[in-house]
C-alpha cells in the first residue's frame, strides 16, 4: 500500500520550542523530573512465559516459546535464543504491517545483544543431545502501544517473560539412551531457564540544547530529541551493551554521567522485575498445588487476582460463579450454605452483599464483566432446578435454560483444559481427604444431573 | 447421555465472556475480548485517506491485519483476515465515508479455542469504541459436533482437535426496539434471524448443521446482551486521539 503522508504524525513548531524550552529549566511535559522513570507495570498470564509490561503509555507483550532443534555447527553444545519483534500497526498509525523498519530491527538487535553477548540466559542448559538436539528458545515481542521509549519497555518485557517461561522436562531414554522422551507438563513438572543475570536498558534522549538529557523519553519527546543512547546495564553495574547510532554529539562527561545514572535505575527495574515474578511465582506454585481450583484466568484489567485464599472455595466448585472466588476468607461450607441460602430465599433477585464485594473488588473495565451482574443467583438457581425432580422438556430449557446456563459461566480452571482426565482423577483424590467432601458432593450431583438434562434436550 | 466437557460446563454453557474498551492510547479505538482462556486484543484507526489498489474507491474500505501470537504470518492468518474483512464490512456502513480505509488490528494473546469468534467480537467492540458507524453489531460464536453428535457451544482448543467438525456463526445484534412488533423484517422474517458469516470445518450433516444455527443463535442473543452490557457510552478522560 502507498505510503500514507496524511497519516504520517508531525510534531507542530510550536509544540517543540515548547518541549525544548521546558527543558532548559529541567521541566519536563508530563511533569516528570528528567532523571525520572515512569510508571512500569509487569502482569503474566497463565500462560507460562507471557508478560505484559506498561511503561507509562507504552504497552509491549513479550511471549516465550521452545523447541527442540538441531544446534549450530559451531556450537554443539549450545541452546539457541531468538529474538522477534513485531511493531504491529495497533501501535502507531506510521507503522507498517510487513516488513520491520529500521527501528524494529535495531530494538531487536540492541535487546538481542544485551541478552545474548552478556551471557544472560545460560545455552549449555539447553542443551539435550550434545550435537544433536538442543532447545531453541525464541522470544517474540508485539509492541501494542508506543508511547516512548519502545527499548527499554520490550527488554523488560522480554527479561519477565524469560524468567517466568517453563520448558518441558526431557529424559533420555530407549535402548541405547538416544532417544529423547519430552515430558507433558502433567507428568513431570517444566523447568524454569537459568538466568544469571538481568540486562536492563536504560534510554536517555539528548537535544540540540547541549546540556539537556532526559531518561525515558515520551513520544513527543522523541519526536524532538536530537539524538538518543541506550545503555544496557546490570544490578551489578556491568555495562552489557551501549547504543549509541549517530545522532547529536555529546560530551563525554554527559555520557559518564548517564551510564552512572543508569546503573542506579537498572538496580530499580531490577528490583520491580523480580518482586513481580516472585509474586508470579508464588501464584503459580498455589496454582499447581490445587489443580482443578478456579480460573486463574485474570479478568480484563488484567490484576493479578490474589487467588490464594479462593482456591479453597472455587475447587470443584464449577458450577459456582466467579463472584464467590472473590469473598476473601470465608471457609468453603460458611460460603456454599451462604449461597445456598440466600438463593433459596430469593430467586430472582441479586446477592447485593456478594454483588457489593465484587464490586468494590474490582473497579476499572473489568465493572463490564457480566459476572458483576446476578450471575450466581442465576445459576444457583438452575443448579438448585435441575436438582429437583423436574426434568425440563427440551423447549423449556432452551429458553429458560438458555437463559440460566449462559448467564452462569463457570469458572473453569485453565489446568483443566490442557491435562487429560485421568490427572485429573488422580489429583483429585488427594483434596477430597482434605475434608472439602461436603461441597463436592454437593455440586457434584448437579453438574451430573444438568448435563443429563441439557444433553437429553440436546437430542 | 452425558456429555463430559473437561472443564465441567454443560453442552449449551459458554466459558466467561470479559470485554473492555479503550485500553491503548495512540489507537483511535481499542477493545479487548475474552472467552474463557482465549484472548484476543483489537485495535481500530481510521478513516485514513485512500483505499488500496483493488477496493472501490466510491465506498468506504476495510484493512483487518491479523497478528497471531508467536509465529510467521501465513495463509491461516490471511484466510482469517478475509473472513473477519467480509463480516465487518457488512455491518459498517460503507457508504458514509467514500475511499477511506479503516484498519483494524488484530492480535492474539492467547488460543483456547474459538479464536475466529473471539476476534470478531474485539473487533466489533473496537469498532465501536473508535466511534465508527455502524449499521448494527455483530456476535460470533463457535458451535462444534461432539461424537456423540451433540452440539457443544464454545469449545476449548481441545474440544476442538478432538471434534470431527466444527462451525464459526456470526449474528446480527440489532437495535431492541420499544414497539414489540417493530423488529425489522426483511422479506416477511425477522433480521435477526439472520447469519453474517458461517465458517465450518470438518463434514457434518445438514440437520446437525441447522441444529449448531439454532443452538449458536440462541446463544448469541445472550452474548448480545452481555455486548450492550459492556459497551455503556463512557466519557473519555482524554477525548482526542488523532495523532
Amino acid at each position: 500500500m502507498e505510503p500514507r503522508l496524511a497519516n504520517t504524525w508531525r510534531l507542530t513548531v510550536n509544540e517543540k520550542k515548547f518541549i525544548e524550552t521546558a527543558l532548559q529549566s529541567d521541566l519536563r511535559i508530563d511533569g516528570r523530573r528528567p532523571f525520572e522513570y515512569r510508571n512500569i507495570s509487569i502482569k503474566f498470564s497463565s500462560v507460562d512465559g507471557s508478560a505484559e509490561v506498561q511503561l507509562g503509555q507504552t504497552h509491549v507483550m513479550g511471549f516465550v516459546t521452545a523447541q527442540l532443534v538441531q544446534p549450530y555447527k559451531d556450537r554443539p553444545n549450545e541452546g539457541t535464543l531468538s529474538m522477534f519483534t513485531e511493531f504491529s500497526p495497533m501501535a502507531d498509525p506510521s507503522f507498517e504491517p510487513g516488513r520491520p523498519g529500521e527501528a524494529a530491527v535495531e530494538l531487536g538487535r540492541v535487546i538481542d545483544r544485551g541478552l545474548r553477548e552478556s551471557r544472560a540466559v545460560d545455552m549449555e542448559s539447553l542443551c539435550v543431545i550434545s550435537g544433536k538436539l538442543v532447545w531453541a528458545v525464541r522470544v517474540d515481542l508485539h509492541i501494542l502501544d508506543n508511547g516512548g521509549n519502545l527499548i527499554d519497555a520490550a527488554n523488560i518485557a522480554a527479561l519477565a517473560a524469560l524468567l517466568t517461561f517453563r520448558r518441558p522436562e526431557c529424559s533420555l531414554g530407549g535402548e541405547d539412551g538416544q532417544e529423547v522422551i519430552v515430558h507433558p507438563p502433567e507428568v513431570r513438572e517444566p523447568l524454569p531457564l537459568i538466568i544469571h543475570h538481568l540486562p536492563i536498558a536504560v534510554t536517555f534522549a539528548f537535544f540540540s540544547n547541549e546540556t539537556s538529557v532526559v531518561i525515558d523519553p515520551t513520544h513527543s519527546e522523541e519526536a524532538v530529541m536530537g539524538g538518543r543512547m541506550t545503555a544496557t546495564l546490570n544490578a551489578n553495574n556491568d555495562v552489557c551493551a551501549i547504543q549509541k547510532a549517530g545522532g547529536e554529539g555529546v560530551l563525554q562527561s554527559v555520557i559518564m554521567q548517564c551510564l552512572r545514572i543508569a546503573g542506579q535505575r537498572a538496580y530499580d527495574i531490577t528490583t520491580k522485575i523480580k518482586n513481580a515474578v516472585e509474586s508470579y511465582n508464588t501464584e503459580r506454585a498455589l496454582r499447581k498445588v490445587k489443580r482443578h481450583s478456579s480460573s486463574v484466568s485474570l479478568d480484563v484489567s488484567g490484576a493479578d487476582v490474589d487467588v490464594v485464599k479462593n482456591q479453597n472455595q472455587s475447587f470443584d466448585q464449577k458450577g459456582v460463579s466467579e463472584r464467590s472466588k472473590l469473598i476473601p476468607g470465608k471457609s468453603i461450607a460458611d460460603q456454599s450454605t451462604d449461597i445456598e441460602s440466600e438463593t433459596k430465599s430469593s430467586r430472582q433477585g441479586q446477592t447485593s452483599r456478594i454483588d457489593g464485594d465484587a464490586k468494590n473488588f474490582i473497579g476499572g473495565p473489568s465493572s463490564w464483566d457480566p459476572y458483576t451482574g446476578g450471575v450466581n443467583s442465576d445459576f444457583l438457581k438452575a443448579s438448585l432446578a435441575s436438582r429437583g425432580t423436574s426434568t425440563p422438556s427440551r423447549k423449556e430449557k432452551d429458553s429458560r435454560g438458555e437463559n440460566i446456563s449462559r448467564e452462569a459461566m463457570p469458572v473453569e480452571p485453565p489446568e483443566d483444559n490442557i491435562l487429560a482426565s485421568s490427572p485429573i482423577e488422580v489429583a483429585k483424590t488427594p483434596l477430597r481427604t482434605n475434608g472439602e467432601k461436603t461441597l463436592k458432593d454437593a455440586v457434584k450431583p448437579k453438574n451430573r444431573r444438568k448435563k443429563k438434562a441439557s444433553s437429553a434436550g440436546g437430542s | 447421555m452425558e456429555i463430559d466437557r473437561v472443564d465441567g460446563r454443560t453442552a449449551n454453557q459458554l466459558r466467561p465472556l470479559a470485554c473492555s474498551r479503550n485500553i491503548l492510547n495512540r489507537a483511535h479505538g481499542s477493545a479487548s475480548w475474552s472467552q474463557g482462556d482465549t484472548k484476543v486484543l483489537a485495535a481500530v484507526y481510521g478513516p485514513k485517506v485512500g483505499t488500496k489498489k483493488n477496493e472501490n474507491p466510491e465506498k468506504a474500505c476495510i484493512e483487518v491485519i491479523w497478528k497471531p501470537k508467536t509465529g510467521q504470518i501465513g495463509k491461516p492468518e490471511k484466510e482469517y483476515e478475509m473472513i473477519v474483512k467480509r463480516t465487518l464490512q457488512s455491518i459498517c456502513v460503507l457508504t458514509i465515508n467514500p475511499n477511506t480505509t479503516t484498519s483494524v488490528i488484530v492480535q492474539v494473546v492467547n488460543d483456547d479455542g474459538s479464536l475466529l469468534p473471539c476476534a470478531i467480537n474485539a473487533a466489533c467492540a473496537a469498532l465501536v469504541d473508535a466511534g465508527i458507524p455502524l449499521k448494527h453489531l455483530a456476535v460470533a460464536i463457535c458451535c462444534c459436533l461432539a461424537d456423540s453428535r451433540y452440539v457443544l457451544l464454545d469449545p476449548t482448543k481441545l474440544e476442538e482437535q478432538k471434534t470431527k467438525a466444527f462451525v464459526y456463526l456470526v449474528f446480527p445484534n440489532l437495535t431492541l426496539s420499544v414497539i414489540s412488533e417493530g423488529s425489522l423484517k426483511v422479506e416477511g422474517e425477522p433480521v435477526e434471524q439472520a447469519i453474517i458469516t458461517s465458517v465450518t470445518q470438518g463434514a457434518m450433516s445438514v440437520d446437525d448443521y441447522l441444529h449448531c444455527l439454532e443452538r449458536g443463535r440462541a446463544a448469541s442473543a445472550k452474548m448480545s446482551a452481555f455486548l450492550r452490557r459492556s459497551l455503556p457510552p463512557q466519557i473519555p478522560s482524554d477525548s482526542s486521539k488523532a495523532g
